[in-house]
């Protein structure tokens, strides 16, 4: 046989450039970025270059009020933006999946806002929440919905349901892509013999659909959180994470120490922690989904 | 006479006159060999320097003048424009990865302790005292705002540059709006003195309040209240009126007591806010950008702005409402009834890891005479040149005078590394404190402390934090 | 009770696009008016347009090669990503080993990392290097997340795909390289172009990394957008048609690829 030689070692050959990449491209710096959290490098500050300073940094986070007060917002953020975005995505699907014959062209239209540059949606909404001559601004205090006078972007109380609005209308044609994806992957056996049985819509839902995308919902949630929790582009450019603090993001937070103080030490320091956080998030819903009784449950996969 | 005698005076008389020839010749080739910038940058020719800046019009006309300076020298000068925060980033990854990718660069006076302190710079004397470099009809001494020089380019008295622009701020008014008889009228009724551009704060505070309808969506004042440096330069402006300070230093590269919590501070900022009530309801989401907009749009009446900035209002048909209906003077008085503004500025500077220093040098010190910085101001750029601000040209243009007090009042600010930081922390907490997250106390003192942290025993707290 | 459903879901459908496309044609709008207008109190929707934004930041300010810069990244990772990526995918779908999903999850933690920290360490390894400021730099870099999504998401579509397929392949004599390239492949191309239309958009619209670790010249379309920004105001008209230009390739590219994508999922398990 033709590249039999190829063949036996098929799964160095196949896997090894990309865990090449990736352990260059990516450990590397990582392994960089922890020993820096270590270190007292500043790029601002003389005399900062470098030097050990065991878990100094590590110290200064736990009593760093601002950290943790960024921290409890980013994870409120995710929360709310994720949940939603899950709801409303998943609804949307099943519209479309099941009274919708145009999806395709539905879809296409749909994923307009996902496919703007974050920058871009950042000075979009920028432009539609001013208060002076924001065009949303307008038509929210027609309705009523806003006062006469009341502004969105300076207001603390407001300002953080805005950024998580924003993100919502950005990213729920992502969930809504890969869940009408999911549906439409579905088996019909099992519905077939559903109604036959006589099951009804409900039950079929909760019975039938739910369980076969739970690795899809995973995936969903999994990717949002993640990406969630790393915002940055967009609400920087809104809010600089003002007012105040209203909506100083963990990201933002670790900004301001690596490019405005150059305190790479301290920088790399959140970073670590923010990593560490996201890391536990993902085992928990790995562990959730794809390992159930010690085995992997993994619907999709099929081992030759 | 003997032959002989007759021989010597021969030789003497040839000898004389050879010598006075050559003195003649010696002479000639002496006014001759005046230091001219082709001859200077002969060994440079064919070399490429590259810069970085702030996308902005002084920096946009420096890269339209360039073109005469290659076409003199031989050297290709290419420019890289970059937002604000960007063109700081740029550098500073630059400057730390000893690249030398940039010959020279143009930065914000407040990142020079950073710079000098790492040892990222050069100072300019070398090429100053390099009769081969140094334009002798160049006296930056004699010619550039003394004081603004001094704190823009200079640190730990070392000399690391000179100006690229002389920024300062000071008030924009409406002047059809004071000229109008029903408002005059009206005014007078209400405040019991008459209607004009205000000289002090409680003046200034006055006529926003006048100024304020919002059911015309017309507001006296609008502050920059975003969480952004502008809402500390803003802050700055109104800090030193009322006699207070950050530091109690009288240079910026100097670490001093630190009084930003003083009751004169915290008067002062209790001030900046009460203007909110005269502002937009949108106050705490503008920066600079969004109230020069406003002003453009013809929706306020007065704010304290950038001098920079204000070629687009009072000038640009295509971008402003309000062209000719615009006033400008100093910034009002504060309680201490001393003139204040502020020094601020990008300088340029040369890199210690640059390969092109000399041919930097050149164009640096030939943009800076008198024809090129007067091409560069009157296309939207701010000398440090009073010669400059003599100019018919200048004095026509209808905000120099306010631009020339400001400059005469300027107050240092902190130019020490950790500058950029003490920004932040005091732009953090005004901005709380503006948002009613915290009080006025609470906010100052929560920066002096941060700032003595940051600082160490160098910056001690004169009103110390229970 | 079915029409009535139906009529709900279209009046359901029709408020979702409209709140999903209007900040867009907003956008597009802006892109047309005058500064006064863009910035005028009430919304106004009938206008005198300008088509000066157009020329003047691309031909007057140079914004057309960023374009090119842009598509050359988001090209280059994007083929990239799924050359490395899809046969590793694949390994995990069909293969069985010890550590699988260890690994499987370690592919996944390579997209936590913040962006943010791993830039600096990033830039100065380039300039070791020596790629730093090349194009190159910037795909590498994209890579480092495309990859992982690259992944992730074609394990599932691999194994969706039955065994069979591989075991006809295999019989009709292609070795299993053989069999990988030329019919699971053309068999997962709609999970293919999935994939690739979300490497192409993240490559296409980041930020941070095409700004610190590329030169001016090489500067994709995103990252000159924030020079727009300027205290003389941001030029919401320029900012605009930046912003049209940037999203009208990913939107083409989509439609293209649209009808692929979804008539592949669709697509049922072979049978005989």
């Amino acid at each position: 046989m033709r590249g039999a030689f190829m063949d036996r070692y098929i799964s160095v050959w196949f896997l090894t450039p990309a865990l090449l990449f990736l352990l260059f491209i990516l450990v590397g710096p990582f392994g960089f970025m922890v020993w820096t959290s270590f270190t007292d490098l500043s790029f601002a500050l003389p005399d900062r270059d470098g030097n050990l300073v065991g878990f100094d940094n590590f110290r200064r986070l736990m009593r760093d009020t601002l950290f943790w007060d960024s921290f409890s917002l980013t994870m409120r953020f995710m929360f709310l933006a994720v949940f939603a975005e899950l709801l409303l995505g998943f609804a949307i699907a099943q519209v479309l999946f099941h009274h919708v014959r145009q999806r395709r062209f539905v879809l296409t239209l749909l994923m307009v806002p996902m496919m703007l540059a974050p920058i871009a949606v950042g000075l979009i909404w920028k432009l539609l929440l001013q208060g002076d001559f924001g065009m949303v601004t307008y038509y929210l205090r027609k309705v009523g919905i806003l006062g006469d006078q009341e502004v969105i972007l300076s207001n603390s109380d407001l300002v953080l349901a805005a950024i998580i609005g924003i993100d919502i209308w950005q990213w729920t044609p992502f969930v809504v892509l890969v869940m009408l994806a999911g549906l439409m992957s579905l088996p019909r056996e099992p519905y077939e013999a559903a109604v036959m049985d006589g099951a009804r819509p409900l039950q079929i839902f909760r019975d039938i659909t739910l369980p076969l995308l739970r690795p899809i919902i995973a995936l969903v949630v999994l990717l949002r959180g993640i990406d969630a929790f790393k915002e940055f582009d967009k609400v920087f450019l809104l809010t600089g994470g003002g007012p105040g603090s209203a909506t100083e993001l963990l990201s933002i937070y670790t900004y301001r120490m690596n490019f405005r103080n150059w305190d790479l030490g301290y920088g790399a320091a959140c970073a670590f922690m923010v990593y560490f956080v996201v890391l536990i998030m993902c085992s928990i819903f790995y562990k959730a989904v794809y390992w159930n009784e010690g085995r992997p449950t993994a619907r999709t996969d099929r081992p030759t | 006479m003997p032959t002989w005698q007759h021989g010597n005076q021969r030789v003497l008389a040839r000898a004389a006159i050879a010598a006075v020839g050559a003195l003649i010749i010696a002479t000639a080739s002496q006014s001759a060999n005046a230091w001219t910038l082709e001859e200077a940058a002969a060994p440079y020719k064919g070399t490429t320097i590259r810069t970085v800046g702030e996308a902005l019009p002084p920096l946009e006309a420096l890269a339209k003048m360039k073109h005469e300076f290659e076409e003199r020298t031989g050297i290709t000068v290419e420019v890289e424009m970059y937002e604000h925060s960007e063109a700081v980033n740029k550098v500073m990854l630059d400057l730390n990865s000893r690249r030398g990718r940039y010959d020279f660069i143009i930065q914000p006076h407040r990142e020079l302790g950073r710079f000098v302190e790492n040892g990222h710079l050069v100072a300019l004397n070398q090429f100053m005292d390099d009769p081969k470099l140094r334009n002798p009809a160049f006296a930056p001494e004699d010619v550039l705002y003394d004081a603004l020089w001094k704190e823009i380019s200079w640190y730990g008295g070392k000399m690391y540059g000179y100006p690229f622009t002389a920024l300062n701020m000071y008030m924009w008014y409406r002047t059809d709006l004071i000229a109008d008889p029903k408002e005059q009228a009206g005014f007078k009724e209400k405040f019991g003195y008459d209607l004009a551009p205000p000289t002090n704060l409680d003046q200034y505070r006055d006529l926003a309040e006048w100024f304020t309808r919002p059911d015309e969506r017309f507001y006296g004042t609008a502050i920059q209240g975003k969480r952004h440096e502008a809402l500390w330069y803003e802050w700055l402006n109104f800090l030193y009126a009322y006699g207070a300070d950050m530091m109690d230093v009288s240079s910026g590269s100097a670490c001093g007591p630190i009084i930003v919590n003083s009751p004169a501070a915290i008067a002062a900022t209790e001030y900046y806010k009460s203007l909110m009530a005269y502002s937009p309801p949108d106050t705490l989401n503008y920066f600079w950008d969004d109230v020069m907009a406003l002003m453009q749009q013809g929706k306020v009446f007065e704010l304290i702005m950038w001098n920079d900035a204000t070629y687009a209002v009072a000038v640009d048909t295509d971008a402003s409402t309000v062209v000719g209906k615009m006033g400008f003077a100093a910034t009002p008085l504060g309680p201490t009834g001393k003139a204040v503004g502020q020094v601020e500025g990008w300088t340029y500077l040369v890199p210690a890891y640059s390969k092109n220093q000399e041919a930097a040098y050149l164009f640096i010190q030939w943009m800076m005479e008198y024809d090129q910085q007067l091409n560069q101001h009157l296309n939207g750029g701010a000398s440090a040149r009073p010669d400059v601000y003599a100019t018919d040209e200048v004095i026509a243009l209808p905000y120099s005078q306010a631009s020339m007090d400001s400059n005469a009042a300027a107050i240092a600010k902190p130019t020490i590394p950790a500058s950029p930081q003490i920004t932040d922390i005091l732009v953090r907490e005004i901005s709380a404190y503006l948002s009613d997250q915290k009080s006025v106390k609470d906010a100052l003192d929560t920066a002096a402390a941060e700032m003595h942290e940051l600082l160490g025993d160098c910056a001690p707290l004169r009103y110390p934090v229970q | 009770m079915k029409q009535s459903w139906r009529i709900a879901a279209f009046a359901a459908v029709i408020a979702v696009l409209v709140i999903a496309l209007l900040p867009y044609v907003w956008i597009i709008l802006t892109s047309f008016k005058t500064r006064v207008d863009a910035l005028s109190d009430t919304p106004i929707w009938l206008f005198t347009p300008t088509f000066k934004h157009y020329p003047t930041v691309f031909l007057d300010k140079g914004y057309l090669p960023l374009v090119w810069n842009s598509a050359i990244v988001a090209v280059s990772t994007t083929v990239l990503s799924l050359v490395i990526g899809a046969p590793a995918a694949y390994i995990f779908a069909r293969h069985n080993f010890k550590a699988k999903e260890d690994l499987f999850f370690f592919f996944l933690t390579t997209r936590m990392a913040p962006p943010i920290s791993i830039v600096v360490p990033l830039f100065l390894l380039f300039t070791e290097i020596g790629i730093i400021d090349k194009l190159i730099a910037v795909i590498i870099a994209h890579t480092s997340f495309n990859l992982s999504l690259v992944v992730w998401m074609m394990r599932g579509f691999f194994a969706d795909i039955p065994r069979e397929v591989d075991e006809a392949a295999q019989m009709d004599g292609l070795s299993r390289v053989g069999m990988f390239i030329r019919v699971l492949v053309p068999v997962a191309a709609p999970g293919l172009a999935a994939s690739a239309i979300l490497c192409f958009m993240l490559s296409w619209n980041e930020f941070l990394y095409a700004f610190i670790l590329v030169a001016f010249e090489g500067r994709t379309l995103t990252v000159g957008i924030p020079g727009l920004i300027t205290p003389h105001g941001t030029l919401w008209g320029q900012v605009a048609a930046v912003a049209v230009i940037a999203t009208l390739p990913i939107i083409v590219f989509t439609t293209l690829v649209q009808r692929h994508l979804v008539r592949g999922l669709t697509f049922g398990a072979v049978k005989g």
